[in-house]
């Protein structure tokens, strides 16, 4: 017994053991002896990445009594407007009515019609379509706005270059250098899967009504492609097809055909007036009314949002 | 009676995927560097899917479910390689000196990288 424990350290177990406890490996005891050790004089090529300007500029402020003041007081404040928040929403929260109980004031009889109702009313085999593009396509529509608003909102505060052409030119060929695309690897993969993941995008779009999906959903799964094409193959190429002027277009067209779109139908629905769009075939794919047609709006307004916002963080540009 | 050797069999993979798995968090948590981190979930986790994934293409049987299966593998083979790749890259591109955490058998392939992006 004695014997075993004094041939523990040397044996694999130990060494496993003490591994697990302090990592005593060789590779780990040569990173830390490396670790410690003093750097190699850099070689040329080993010239450290230029910083950016605005990495190195710091606050070199000093503070006064006054200001000193001050922030300890915007601290308590915020802490305790943010605790009182917490503490409101608490207090609600545990007067709410139990989930799933069937005498909750949501269970009334506006969900039994859309269930009930819905399908043949609609044309629309997915459920939550048929509720929120055609009884509640008002709503969807003003959501698309706040999607549009928001971009607007980052155009207004992160776009950049409006003034010298020349000093854009030079700013997008900077751009283009620090780039980390033209990765051969991820060039051919993104040439693989981008097709597949767009098609997908269509498929959930144009199958909105038939099954889960919509143009929201879809329009992710779209923009996402169009983000992943730009990081693996740069400014140049996606400006080939996608520019601001694109954006412009594409979210204006959707937006105003869907708003106008549904102005034809609550119009004519409402005045009790004969209308052109019929519900058709539950199943098929050209049915349900306007909502094949809402989805295919509202994920483009989806897709170009998502790559707009990116882009627009990204450099300040779409 | 096949049934049962199919759900052992899916069960055997499955522990051997949490075992591929597990070892891989093991990596993360025992490492220092970011480049060694990466070494330690890039390999493992391609496997670790394989074997996950296919324990549950076993338990599910042949249907529409396991061929979606497949395709997660399948999509999760050519992507998530590659994210790697890229992360390696970027690690190495912002450490400044490398061969002080592992061994660079090749030390104008560093400086290649260096130099590019």
């Amino acid at each position: 017994m004695a014997k075993l424990r004094e041939n523990l350290p040397s044996s694999r177990w130990g060494r496993f053991l003490r591994w697990l406890r302090e990592g005593d490996d060789v590779l780990d005891r040569s990173m830390a002896e490396a670790l410690e050790a003093p750097a190699p004089a850099p070689a040329d090529a080993l010239v450290p990445l230029p910083i950016p300007r605005r990495l190195t500029r710091t606050r070199q402020r000093n503070l006064t009594r006054m200001e000193k003041r001050l922030r300890a007081l915007y601290v308590v404040t915020a802490v305790l407007i943010c605790s009182g928040i917490i503490a409101l929403l608490l207090v609600t929260t545990a007067g709410l009515p139990d989930f799933g109980d069937p005498d909750n004031p949501a269970n009334n009889e506006v969900p039994r019609h859309y269930i009930e109702k819905g399908l043949e009313e609609t044309g629309a085999v997915n459920i939550v379509a048929g509720m929120i593009l055609d009884y509640r396509a008002f709503d969807t529509l003003g959501e698309s706005n706040v999607l549009f608003v928001a971009v607007c909102a980052v155009i207004i505060l992160l776009r950049l270059h409006s003034g010298d052409p020349r000093e854009r030119l030079r700013d997008e060929a900077d751009e283009r250098s620090r780039e980390p695309g033209h990765d051969i690897i991820l060039q051919v993969v993104a040439a693989l899967i981008i097709p597949l993941i767009l098609l997908f995008g269509v498929y959930v779009i144009l199958n909105g009504h038939l099954s889960p999906g919509g143009g929201f959903s879809g329009g992710a799964v779209m923009g996402a492609a169009l983000i992943l094409f730009q990081l693996a193959f740069g400014e140049r190429h996606t400006a080939r097809f996608f520019t601001f002027r694109t954006f412009r277009i594409v979210s204006v067209l959707a937006l105003g055909f869907y708003a106008s779109a549904k102005a034809y139908s609550f119009f004519t629905g409402a005045n009790h007036l004969p209308s052109f769009i019929t519900p058709g075939i539950p199943g098929k794919i050209f049915s349900a009314g306007l909502i094949p047609y809402l989805n295919i709006a509202v994920g483009m307004v989806v897709c170009c949002t998502m790559y707009a916002l990116y882009s627009l963080f990204r450099k300040g540009d779409v | 009676m096949l049934d049962w050797l199919r759900f052992g069999l899916g069960t055997l993979l499955m522990l051997g995927g949490l075992f591929v798995l597990v070892t891989a968090v093991l990596g993360q948590f025992r490492f220092r560097s970011a480049l060694n981190r990466i070494h330690a979930a890039a390999l493992v986790d391609t496997l670790g899917i394989l074997l996950m994934l296919g324990g549950l293409i076993l338990l599910a049987g042949w249907s529409v479910v396991s061929l979606k299966l497949v395709l997660v593998i399948a999509f999760l083979w050519l992507t998530s390689p590659v994210s790697s790749h890229l992360l390696g890259k970027l690690a190495v591109t912002l450490t400044d000196h490398p061969e002080r955490e592992m061994q660079v058998d090749d030390p104008s392939l560093t400086r290649d990288v260096k130099e590019g992006d």
